[in-house]
């Protein structure tokens, strides 16, 4: 079997690990001489990678919660990517592809009509296969018949003949399995496709049998679809900055550089390296800037069912805590269920036993593994789409436990922040290997602890380094261009840390500078493959496969118009610790994001534009008020009489912020 | 300073009222503070506590006011030690009443006395207090939780009987509903209180003059109806408003004798005028006894086609709920939303679910907007019809205009509405609220289910409220103030009667009406003080500046507000189609029923006209034969509505956006942490105002 091509934003730089090969228990059905070839290298400038990128997303902005939406041009089914006018983008660069693409269009059908349907292309972006007469079986409107067009980087199904347009648009990143379905119906043979997306929605489309070009669309679906199988003042007399790890050799699932206390030698590292799952030895995630307390990540430790030790871990550990003067404990978070640990230990691995750590305290948070999300995020799905059960609604709700697991994990946060805060006591947090419950601890608590973490450029900074850096298993657990849809290692664990910060965003409105928006841009970009941000598994990955230099960043495209994700009420609560209540009756379902595909989900008029000015006016308010000020302390200056109290007085209830 | 026999006390019932005892004045601490804290006429302390830690919630998680604990023979007070940096004697607040630290007595649910050392104890006028408390706490039918701490105070005496006071004085509020006509004395405080700031915004229209009922029929601009004066002395029907407005073809002789064929004699009457031409009606049901060989019947019939070509008769209580089934789920809603409530955390959800309460809420709003897009789609008279005519069609005709009319949902507009819909067209406030607790049996919060409601639409379009969250919130706590005039009474009737003391032959018997449902003595000692006192008017609700101070009420407005903002249907299909709907309706005079989101065609005005059907009262039968299979094709097939004025709101009603009004049901529960859930469009408010005055400064 072939490789299939990289999406082309990537540049094609697709390292493909498995072959490809049809889903599905129809898959057998699909003749494989049909494929077209479909290896292709697309080198597009990184600038104008970068401009097109903004043109698609704005288009995706406009879509979605922030623009006016122009009711007249927005058929009814949801899209992800309305584009104004792709063509024009074309022609800025160099029209030869839509061009040769358009011409091709014509030759083949001759047909008026599909040329209308026909899918707006990015530069680089090049048309795989193009099937008329389809069905699209939407499961609010009925069956809609169109054009489909695979393109290297999407599906994109458009019927013209309703009114407004009907469009359907879904990058292939977001197809988590394409099945083949029976379609029973009288005497005709037609047959269909389920395409099973990551992001809350299945697809179905249905065509007719006999007509052998329609194989193309499955084939080419299939094979695009797949194309592979700052701030803390370190370093300081407790904590320095170690490069060991430079060529990868004491772990490699961690970053090049990272902070560990400073009296530990090299050796000692690689021991407890040894001592640690896959050698995720404990490094420094966040040091509180007064109390010194800390917070360190690390995996389990290999303890096994003889009880081993290890002596420099131990020490290790006990070096962590004396950093801390304020407080003569340990306290070690074990994400896991108490049970589980203790099945871990029969396997080698284990936690930390109160005699060789006499100073620690070991609390379990009970968090349940991958494949317990996994599950509840496909009941979930299940009553979100297509159809919501009205009257039985919430208590659907609460038998996915989706919204139980949450609890849990911002409860585990809470406690660690707690400890950090009141407790002034240093925390260890791990759970197996220390990628997956452990990045969302951590993560979560930093967002609590530290003001910084939740600005734009702060959350960055922490899911780069919390996530990316440390290697949270983005692509084996998104699934990125693997085929296997059952894998037991995909597991939304991101997409549950999102779902934290919304529940926080929703209980403090004004603490974020991000908006919702800025959250399901980079959950959408997770799935979308457009940005090489959540690509591969860990930084030694990205390092090899040179995602920088192929890819663009989403940062990039986010910090380009920062306007769009920001929460107008954002208030910088320096220093302040946020608890979030992490109680059932405080936490809702994030609708906006899982039922957006309802079509009567619409959200909520939009007040966006209303914010905008809001703001505007009062910038321009505070420009005066400032001015004023400034002039009325230039007088009484040179009155050189009583001085005005303004200046002082002027400082707290105007918050200068936004 | 606390005697040993004074730990543990038998409550005695008292035999005077809390009204007629005297202030405390034994002590002379008491006296001091007696002056200290403004009373409102009427008012007397009946017991205090000094150094008490009101116990609240902030952004750096709980703390603690001190300040005096009063008992009053009105309300539990509390009054806040001024600041170290505040100047001595500085009125701490503004208002005559505190939105935030009062209690009026009626409003307390319950009562615990809480010690570290005995569990909790729920206070009755017949349990015994073994132990000195050290936190009372005070739930609130409003669903505020107040909690006041002792224990530094060290003054346990103190403790021990403010508790018992508050204990007593709430028991002997019950049901006495005098006291609260008489002794709120704040309507001789009203001048002194409101101020000319109140003047710049629009006026509400209270509808009890008929200059506001033309005024409204002027704005709506309905050119077929008139203010009819027919019942200015209450002698047509005790329960409706003094003023109808009716077709102006039809004079009141004829409109007399369309009475005798309504429950409690509630003729059908215009509520608004929809810009394209429907008009939206509301009535009772039909009488048991009316005859309709009788000539007046063609009265009936000009009232309700109003000289529309059809007439589409909705049948209210159809798919919502009953009064009995929404004080149910309130009940349970309440008790699911106390902080002491027993439900697990992982069973949150399905509980509330099982409260029903979203599912009414649902039911309300979708069957508000089938309303709403039935009137925008062709000209029509629409008629809510409902038994009694003074429950759910409260609810429904103010929703359906909220949706359809955006002058509904400005303040001043919103405001007037709530009058005209409810206060005069009598929704038995006092029964239903049951703030005085009269009668259990008659309670059922059909206001606070309609506040809900509301609060789901301004969830849903954010941009086309004048007023906010806060402002709801506002309102559903006032609902539980027995200081006002608008939600203390079952009518205008009784409440122009209570109020404005005339020489009482001008009052006039209800002929053939409704009768008054309360007790004789309540009527005759509310005579005799109104004699006595001859005050002007009770305040009304409106009067936002006797309970909230200016920064409160700007947090009223909402920033995001876009005046004349354009329709938004929100996702929801309108459900009826026009077309086949047009071909069916060629006859002259047609009749429609509207129910279970269906139109099914009536062969006669009066469902008794058949002959063959039973009267058995004023409920339509069915007699359509399987329209409902052709009306889902109809509703599920989404048209434009030739008639939709600008902003119309159709809002969505599926599962995940009926959501629960946190803020106001979860104020009670300790984790929430205030400061930071305020609504930060208020504050944004304030905050441009800050700045603005600033600017002028």
């Amino acid at each position: 079997m072939e490789r299939a091509a990289g999406p082309a934003p990537e540049g094609g730089s697709g390292g493909p690990r498995r072959s490809v090969r049809p889903a599905g228990p129809g898959g057998a059905a699909a003749a494989p001489g049909s494929r077209q070839p479909s290896v292709e290298t697309l080198d597009s400038p990184t600038g104008s990678h970068v401009e097109w990128c903004k043109q698609l997303i704005a288009a995706t902005i406009s879509s979605q919660i922030s623009g006016s939406v122009p009711s007249d041009s927005v058929s009814r089914d949801y899209r992800v990517y309305k584009r104004p006018d792709i063509r024009e983008i074309q022609d800025g660069h160099n029209g030869y592809h839509s061009e040769a693409e358009a011409d091709q269009v014509a030759l083949r059908d001759g047909n008026k009509l599909a040329q209308m349907e026909e899918a707006p292309l990015f530069p680089g972006e090049s048309i795989k296969a193009i099937a008329k007469d389809v069905m699209y079986i939407c499961p609010f409107m009925g069956a809609v018949s169109g054009t489909v067009t695979v393109t290297d980087f999407k599906m994109y199904f458009k019927n013209v003949e309703r009114d407004p347009h009907f469009v359907l648009d879904v990058p292939l990143g977001v197809i988590s399995r394409v099945e083949k379905i029976g379609v029973q119906s009288h005497g005709d043979n037609s047959c269909g496709i389920e395409i099973v997306c990551k992001d809350m929605r299945n697809l179905r489309l249905a065509y007719k049998q006999e007509e052998q070009s329609r194989l193309e669309i499955f084939e080419n679906l299939v094979t695009q679809a797949f194309p592979l199988s700052n701030g803390l003042g370190l370093p300081n007399e407790s904590w320095k900055i170690s490069k060991i790890n430079s060529t990868y050799e004491l772990c490699d699932t961690y970053p090049t550089i990272f902070v560990v206390p400073t009296s530990v030698k090299d050796d000692d590292l690689s021991k407890v390296a040894a001592f640690r799952a896959k050698g995720r030895i404990p490094v420094l995630s966040w040091i509180h800037p007064e109390s010194q307390a800390t917070i360190t990540r690390c995996s389990q430790p290999l303890v096994g069912p003889n009880d081993k030790r290890c002596k420099e871990d131990e020490k290790y550990l006990q070096t962590i805590m004396d950093a801390n003067a304020q407080s003569h404990k340990l306290i070690i978070f074990d994400a896991r269920q108490n049970s589980v640990a203790d099945t871990n230990k029969a396997k080698g691995g284990g936690y930390e036993s109160e005699s060789a750590y006499p100073n620690a305290e070991l609390v379990f948070l009970e968090i349940h593994n991958i494949h317990v999300m996994r599950e509840s995020l496909r009941k979930l799905k299940e009553i979100v789409y297509p159809s919501i059960d009205e009257a039985r609604w919430l208590s659907n709700v609460d038998s996915t436990h989706w919204l139980e697991y949450i609890r849990i994990l911002l409860a585990g946060a809470v406690r660690i922040a707690d400890k950090i805060e009141s407790g002034k006591t240093s925390v260890v947090v791990h759970c197996s290997d220390g990628w997956d419950r452990t990045a969302q601890l951590t993560s979560l608590a930093m967002l609590m602890l530290d003001s910084y973490y939740r600005t734009i450029k702060g959350f960055e900074a922490l899911i780069e380094k919390e996530w990316i850096s440390f290697g949270h298993r983005f692509a084996m657990r998104v699934g990125h261009g693997a085929d296997d849809h059952a894998d037991a290692v995909r597991s939304p664990i991101f997409l549950q840390f999102l779902d934290c910060v919304w529940q926080m965003t929703k209980q403090f409105p004004a603490a974020f500078e991000f908006n919702e928006l800025f959250l399901i841009t980079i959950l959408d970009h997770l799935y979308s493959c457009l940005f090489g941000t959540f690509l591969y598994n860990c930084e030694q990955e990205r390092l090899k496969e040179e995602i920088s230099t192929k890819t663009v960043s989403l940062w990039s495209y986010i910090n380009s118009q920062l306007d769009e994700f920001t929460n107008p009420f954002y208030v910088n609560y320096e220093n302040h610790v946020l608890y979030p209540v992490a109680s059932l009756n405080h936490l809702e379902l994030w609708v906006n994001y899982y039922v957006r595909w309802n079509p009567r989900m619409r959200p909520q008029m939009p007040i966006h534009q209303n914010l905008k000015e809001l703001l505007a006016i009062r910038a321009e308010l505070q420009k005066k008020v400032e001015d004023l000020q400034r002039e009325a302390a230039t007088r009484s200056i040179s009155s050189s009489s009583a001085r005005g109290s303004s200046s002082s007085h002027s400082a707290s209830p105007v918050r200068t912020s936004v | 300073m606390l005697s040993g026999s004074k730990n543990s006390f038998k409550i005695q019932p008292h035999a005077q009222g809390p009204a007629l005892r005297g202030a405390k004045s034994s002590d002379m601490n008491d006296q001091r503070n007696c002056q200290a804290f403004p009373c409102i006429p009427g008012e007397h302390v009946l017991e205090e506590a000094a150094r008490v830690r009101k116990i609240v919630c902030s952004r750096d998680g709980q703390e603690s006011i001190v300040g005096t604990l009063y008992c009053t023979n009105l309300r539990v007070a509390f009054v806040p030690e001024p600041a170290p940096g505040d100047t001595v004697g500085a009125p701490r607040c503004s208002t005559c009443l505190h939105s935030e630290h009062d209690v009026a007595l009626p409003c307390i649910g319950r009562l615990v006395a809480v010690n570290s050392f005995t569990k909790a104890k729920v206070l009755t006028a017949s349990s015994t207090l073994k132990f000195i408390p050290e936190e009372l706490v005070l739930y609130c039918r409003d669903f505020r939780v107040l909690r006041f701490g002792f224990r530094d105070s060290g003054l346990e005496y103190q403790a021990f009987q403010v508790t018992l006071a508050i204990v007593q004085a709430q028991e002997s509020c019950n049901g006495s509903a005098g006291t609260w006509y008489d002794s709120t004395a704040i309507r001789n405080l009203e001048n002194a209180w409101l101020s000319t700031e109140e003047l710049s915004s629009p006026p509400t229209l209270l509808f009890e003059s008929p200059c506001d009922w033309e005024k409204e029929l002027r704005r709506l601009g309905a050119a077929g109806w008139r203010v009819s004066p027919v019942n200015e002395r209450f002698d047509m029907a005790t329960s409706l408003p003094k003023y109808l407005w009716v077709p102006s073809r039809l004079l009141d002789n004829e409109l007399k004798r369309a009475f005798g064929h309504f429950n409690a004699r509630r003729i059908p009457r215009l509520c608004w005028h929809h810009p394209g031409g429907s008009d939206l009606l509301r009535a009772a049901g039909f009488h048991a006894d009316s005859d309709p060989e009788k000539e007046d019947v063609r009265s009936v019939e000009a009232l309700m086609l109003a000289g529309h070509a059809q007439c589409v008769i909705v049948e209210t209580a159809a798919d919502l709920p009953s009064p009995a089934e929404i004080q149910l789920s309130y009940l349970k809603l309440r008790a699911l939303c106390l902080p002491d409530s027993s439900v697990a955390d992982e069973k949150w959800l399905s509980a509330l679910e099982g409260t029903r309460w979203l599912d009414h809420i649902r039911a309300c709003v979708r069957k508000a907007s089938e309303v709403a897009a039935l009137l925008a789609e062709r000209s029509r008279s629409i008629i809510l019809q409902e038994s009694d005519d003074r429950d759910l069609n409260c609810l429904l005709a103010s929703l359906v205009q909220i949706l359809s009319d955006p002058h509904a949902r400005t303040q001043s507009g919103f405001q007037s509405l709530l009058q005209k819909e409810w206060v005069v067209a009598g929704h038995p406030f006092l029964q239903r609220l049951n703030l005085l607790r009269d009668n259990d049996r008659e309670e059922s919060p059909v206001f606070l289910l309609f506040l809900d409601c509301v609060w789901q639409l301004l969830q849903q379009f954010p941009a086309s409220f004048e007023f906010t969250e806060t402002y709801l919130v506002a309102l559903h706590d006032s609902s539980y103030i027995p200081f006002f005039s608008t939600f203390l009474f079952n009518c205008q009737w009784e409440r122009d009667r209570r109020n404005q003391h005339r020489a009482s032959n001008q009052i006039y018997a209800p002929v053939n009406g409704w009768r008054e449902p309360l007790p004789l003595e309540i009527l005759q000692k509310g005579d005799r003080l109104a004699k006595e006192t001859g005050g002007p008017y009770l305040p009304t609700i409106w009067d936002w500046a006797l309970r909230y101070t200016t920064q409160q009420r700007a947090q009223f407005r909402n920033p995001a507000y876009a005046r004349g903002s354009s329709s938004v249907p929100n996702g929801n299909l309108v459900p009826l189609g026009g077309d086949k709907l047009e071909a069916a309706l060629s006859g002259n005079g047609a009749v429609y029923l509207f129910a279970k989101g269906g139109l099914s065609m009536q062969t006669h005005l009066f469902p008794w006209k058949n002959g063959s059907l039973s009267r058995k009262g004023w409920r339509w039968a069915q007699s359509s034969e399987s329209l409902s299979e052709q009306d889902r094709s109809l509703r599920s097939k989404p048209t434009s509505c030739p008639l939709q004025p600008e902003g119309l709101l159709l809002p969505a009603s599926v599962g995940p956006l009926i959501r629960l009004w946190r803020r106001c049901y979860l104020r009670g529960s300790q984790e929430v942490q205030r400061g930071l859930f305020a609504s930060t469009l208020a504050e944004l408010a304030e905050e441009l105002d800050l700045l603005r005055e600033r600017l002028g400064a």
